[in-house]
């Protein structure tokens, strides 16, 4: 690695920082420039960041940058520091492309809404923060850059603020968020005062030798402060209401990117600074140095990812509203991704760092959808659209690819992540012979069928089906928004194609990344200073699994057996026998070419919406009715019920641990 | 080259297309025959569903005016093909081709896909009968599929106990374990599991009692109301490739152990073990029952089939 | 390459849609009577189906009431060549009882070509199932002339 890459974190995050600056600066006159401004902070920062894959990710090094050269001293790291290893790399490599698509896309699907520069400025503030987050090497710039993030995403999430709801949703989240950020200030005011340092590495080194209660309640006031910015259970209410309202280009930053800080977030909680979950070779050494009852913290983050994950795929099926359903869906992967990292295996933190990319790919694809039928046709509802498939068929492609991959259906890349997923959760079971990680796997596998329902639904009521004739009129969205979209379909079909090529190039080393605690700490402190610590040195795991997917395999045979049914129809057909027939006008004249109804006229009659499924709605009436009160609407609750959050994470944390 | 040409044997002939369209169809059609004696009628020829497919072949594609061209034409082609590469994961008893590269898992979302196209072959024709019949389908598939889930995890159990990972999802793996300590049916603890396994498969199917997705008299043909030529043929084709694929699987997770030695030995035992099998699961409840309601099936499934897979599942993880 | 297996399927295989076009019942239940037990129309190959498209043989029994015309012309249009009318009963031939009523617009033949005409009030199955051979033989010919023309 050359030397001036050493720059290259903090020159990422402060290019996008100062891109926010001149837009502002310069870009209220001239749309022009102020595209110019973002486009090239954008471009500049995914340059920066893909050009620290090969040193840090192939080659296993770690930057550690100290601002200002405040180097530690007498081994207190006091300065502000930046310290990128894959782990960090892998959540930055996942912020910048995101933040890319996304700006692309806003250049042509903002273009109907005014005082842009406002919109732009924040834009490039949030995608700053948050990979200054991603990256930062100390606690506190962490609190800093949330709280950045958060409030330029409530910002955002009222932009378009004459639509109904836009500021419902921002003051929920704003109140709601800010009840999580505090709970992070507190757990870091708690560590502070134990420690004197908040340096991540350093805290590393010390948290786990350091016997306190009061570190053990910090550490549950900053799980539920990155979980609530992750929008774990109960907090996923909130997401709902800003996705509903958001500008699409957001509503992919939100799920796409704010939630993966809060992934982020806890895997370095959990996995380096606390090291409390269970990695096999430290399994003779935890009785000695490490405080924390690993057991209990595996299922109480297992327990919270499934329980995220169900309620939220359960309370998709009841919205009417397109973007609100893919906001609970969005939160109900990041379920996934909570629970399989609660497991503790290298198997479990590479399956769940490989759904949280996937996540960001297929349900940004899918909120770019969303966005460009609301730009065609002005709507989101998912009882009055239909029919789209005919208007808009680029999108419609787009919409099933990014439908396949959130649904786990080979090939794509949601397949590859979830099938880790289901192997991960059963081999826990297998190698502990508890039966709460069968029921785990069960309910992400139920949960998978249950998403897959959901998405079918939208594919019936937005794109297939009849034509509303309200929206007769309209038309496929410009090329500038589609290649965004194309962009992330590609990488859905090819990261589920390869998902070897992801596990060796990214997953493995960001996994061992997250599980080398030891490395980490020397990276910052010098070589030795975790050694003097007793932590243990981190021994690679390999990865076994107890099944096979080769999906390159699978579509050659798929190929070659579509190939020769084709061959077959040909050889079969004759030009004088009954061939294709359709209608080429859409003027209703022909009855052969409607649809048949009993044999009544054609009218407009679409089966869609949101009750599709009564069949399977009607046995669980129970449960949706209380879900239906349980989520009131009202912000007064959703605080309240992110205090109990608190409350049960503090209580259960000092019982347990 | 020699590689090519078995991959391409295998492909095509067996355990790939010919196969399994051979047997399918005379699966099908001994099930129409065997409701029939059972209804006390002559009954339709042994190969009917091969004259009606081929008649199917004869008739003219007609695309309605509201559906999705490329979408409606393509879904049976893509339904078709996604259940042949199953029936190249499931070994045949001793015979395997490709099931050291896909597991269970990855098998119940192929299937999944089979069901998927056919669902969106439905959605693109732009009937509402069709929306009906594919809203029908999903809600068949959840029914099935938690049973289905325990069901595999169960087995999974039951083969990897002894393997250091404590479990597996291989197909092979299960194979060769029933291999060495017999079938898994014979394991009592399995019988629940098994019977399971029976009551999904005519759901899988969509056979009699539980074709709420096709009742040709409440929603005119569900999900294939627009379909008319060659495309619907091949769906109805698909449905007949099904019945074997689901034998074959039952076969290969219960009853993997007898094995003659021989290949084409043991594909014949399978396809007499399928006969079996069909006649119990399908010929029987479909000239036995009516047609279930919707919200009937999904609580069938989820209590009565979902219970008995439990039972094993819990009795198998007690080390049983 | 296929053509000869599909021409002779053709015959082996026909479905049946049948609308009733006013009809009194009569005729219809002695429609599903042939496939009962007794008279196993199924050994056949014929099998009722529920939609237009997939429907080689359409069944008409009434006498094509007012209420009914535009509903059978639109359903008729909806099924693929080839494809085989039948009338059952004496109605759509002749309006029978109906005839000259203020609501009835039959004969079926006003509408289609009617290629199977089974008389009676009720038919007996046996003419049913007789005429439905003759249509599939009429089906399987359609066909024929369809690939020659």
């Amino acid at each position: 690695m050359y030397d001036f890459m050493y720059h290259f974190p903090v020159l990422a995050i402060m290019v996008l920082f100062l891109g926010a600056f001149i837009a502002s600066l310069v870009g209220r006159r001239n749309a022009v420039i102020r595209n110019a401004v973002v486009l090239i902070a954008m471009v500049t920062s995914l340059v920066l960041i893909l050009s620290l894959v090969k040193p840090i990710l192939l080659e296993g090094q770690t930057i550690t940058y100290w601002l200002s050269n405040w180097e530690p001293v007498g081994d207190w790291a006091i300065g502000i520091s930046l310290e990128v290893d894959a782990l960090s790399l892998f959540f930055a490599l996942i912020v910048v492309v995101a933040v890319f698509v996304s700006g692309v896309y806003s250049f042509f699907y903002m273009d109907r809404d005014d005082s842009l520069v406002n919109y732009y400025t924040l834009f490039s503030m949030l995608s700053g923060s948050v990979l200054g987050l991603v990256l930062s090497g100390d606690l506190f710039n962490m609190f800093v850059m949330i709280e950045i993030m958060t409030f330029t995403a409530v910002a955002l999430t009222a932009f378009r603020n004459t639509y109904e709801g836009a500021l419902e949703g921002a003051f929920k989240y704003l109140v709601v968020g800010s009840l999580g950020s505090t709970s992070v200030l507190i757990g870091i005011a708690l560590i502070y005062s134990q420690m004197h340092t908040l340096n991540l590495a350093q805290l590393a080194a010390m948290l786990p030798g350091y016997d306190s209660p009061v570190t053990i309640i910090a550490f549950a006031f900053l799980f539920v402060g990155f979980g609530s910015k992750a929008f774990l259970f109960p907090f996923h209410p909130l997401a709902a209401d800003a996705h509903a309202v958001a500008p699409a280009s957001i509503s992919l930053m939100i799920s796409g990117v704010l939630t993966k800080c809060g992934v982020y977030g806890i895997i370095r909680l959990a996995y380096t600074v606390y090291q409390n979950v269970d990695v096999n070779v430290m399994n003779a050494l935890k009785s000695v140095c490490n405080p924390m009852n690993a057991n209990f913290v595996q299922y109480f983050i297992t327990g919270v990812g499934v329980v995220t994950m169900f309620i939220c795929v359960t309370m998709a099926f009841n919205q009417h509203n397109f973007k609100r359903l893919l906001a609970f869906h969005s939160i109900s992967q990041v379920g996934y991704v909570i629970t399989v990292i609660g497991l503790g295996s290298a198997l479990g933190l590479s399956a769940g760092l490989f759904h949280a990319m996937n996540h960001t790919i297929f349900k940004g694809l899918l909120f770019l959808t969303a966005g460009a039928v609301q730009h065609a046709t002005g709507s989101l509802d998912l009882d009055e659209l239909g029919g789209l498939s005919k208007k808009m068929p680029g999108t419609c492609a787009l919409f099933l690819i990014g439908a396949a991959s959130i649904s786990g259906l080979p090939p794509f890349n949601g397949f590859a992540s979830k099938w880790m997923i289901y192997q991960a959760a059963f081999q826990k079971a297998g190698e502990t012979g508890n039966f709460f990680f069968v029921v785990v796997c069960v309910a992400a596998l139920i949960t998978s069928v249950l998403t897959l329902a959901s998405f079918i639904k939208v594919a019936q009521s937005v794109f297939f089906g009849q034509l509303n004739p309200k929206f007769a009129k309209t038309r496929e969205v410009s090329l500038g928004m589609r290649i965004p979209m194309w962009i992330l379909a590609i990488l859905c079909v090819v990261t589920g194609l390869f998902p070897d090529k992801v596990q060796q190039w990214l997953l493995a080393p960001a996994t061992s990344a997250a599980m080398n605690a030891a490395g980490y700490i020397d990276a910052a402190m010098g070589q030795g200073y975790a050694a003097s610590f007793s932590i243990p040195s981190f021994q690679p795991q390999s990865i076994f699994l107890s099944g096979a997917w080769q999906p390159v395999m699978w579509l050659l045979l798929l190929v070659s057996v579509t190939l020769a049914v084709c061959i077959v129809a040909l050889l079969g057909s004759d030009d004088k026998a009954p061939a294709i027939s359709e209608t080429n006008t859409d003027t209703p004249a022909d009855p052969k070419y409607e649809s048949f109804f009993s044999g009544e006229a054609s009218v407009y009659s679409q089966v869609g919406g949101s009750d599709l499924f009564w069949g399977f709605k009607h046995n669980w009436r129970h449960y949706f009715s209380f879900m239906h009160n349980w989520h009131s609407g009202v912000v007064n609750d959703y605080t309240l019920y992110g205090a109990a959050a608190i409350a049960v994470a503090l209580v259960l944390c000092v019982i347990f641990l | 080259m020699t590689n090519l040409l078995w991959t391409m044997f295998h492909v095509l002939v067996f355990p790939g297309v010919l196969f399994c369209v051979v047997i399918g169809v005379l699966l099908a059609g001994l099930d129409r025959k065997l409701v029939a004696r059972m209804q006390n009628r002559v009954g339709p020829p042994l190969l009917q569903p091969w004259y009606d497919f081929l008649k199917c072949c004869g008739k003219e594609t007609i695309i309605p005016r509201h559906a999705r061209r490329s979408l409606f034409l393509a879904a049976p082609v893509l339904g078709f093909a996604a259940l042949i590469t199953v029936a190249l994961f499931v070994p045949v008893l001793s015979c395997s081709t490709y099931s050291t590269s896909a597991d269970l898992v990855v098998i119940l979302y192929l299937l999944t896909v089979v069901g998927v196209s056919m669902i969106v072959g439905a959605a693109a024709s732009g009937s509402p009968f069709a929306g009906v019949g594919l809203s029908r389908e999903m809600v068949a598939m959840i029914s099935y599929e938690l049973p289905f889930v325990l069901v595999i995890l169960a087995v999974g159990r039951m083969a990897g106990a002894t393997t250091p990972l404590g479990v597996t999802f291989s197909l092979q793996a299960i194979v060769d374990w029933q291999a060495a300590n017999g079938s898994m049916l014979f394991h009592w603890s399995m019988i629940p599991a098994a019977l399971a396994m029976l009551f999904v498969i005519p759901c899988e199917i969509g056979m009699h009692p539980f074709d709420i997705a096709e009742a040709e008299t409440e929603i005119c043909e569900g999900t294939l109301a627009e379909y008319s030529g060659p495309p619907a043929g091949l769906f109805r084709l698909t449905h007949c490739v099904k019945m074997y694929i689901m034998c074959a699987l039952f076969c290969a997770m219960f009853l993997g152990g007898i094995s003659t030695g021989y290949a084409a030995l043991d594909a014949l035992v399978v396809v007499v073990l399928s006969v079996v099998i069909t006649f119990v699961t399908m010929s029987v409840p479909h000239a036995v029952c009516a047609r279930f309601k919707v919200e009937q099936v999904f609580k069938f499934y989820w209590t009565v089939v979902a219970g008995l897979a439990l039972i094993s599942l819990i009795l198998v993880w007690l080390g049983l | 390459m296929f053509q000869k297996m599909i021409d002779k399927s053709m015959a082996k295989s026909p479905w049946i849609f049948h609308v009733n076009a006013g009809s009194c019942n009569g005729c219809d239940i002695e429609l599903v009577s042939v496939l009962t037990p007794r008279y196993d129309a199924e050994r056949l190959g014929f099998r009722l189906t529920g939609t237009p498209r997939q429907a080689d043989i359409v069944v008409v029994s009434g006498p094509i009431t007012s209420q009914t015309r535009d509903r059978l012309v639109r359903t008729l249009a909806q099924v693929p060549e080839p494809k085989v009318v039948v009338s059952l009963g004496s109605c759509p031939r002749s309006g029978n009882v109906f005839k000259g009523s203020y609501c009835v617009d039959g004969p079926l033949e006003k509408y289609t070509h009617v290629d199977v005409s089974v008389g009676g009030c009720t038919p007996k199955p046996e003419a049913i199932v007789a005429a439905l051979a003759k249509a599939a033989e009429i089906l399987a010919e359609k066909r024929k002339e369809m690939r020659q023309a």
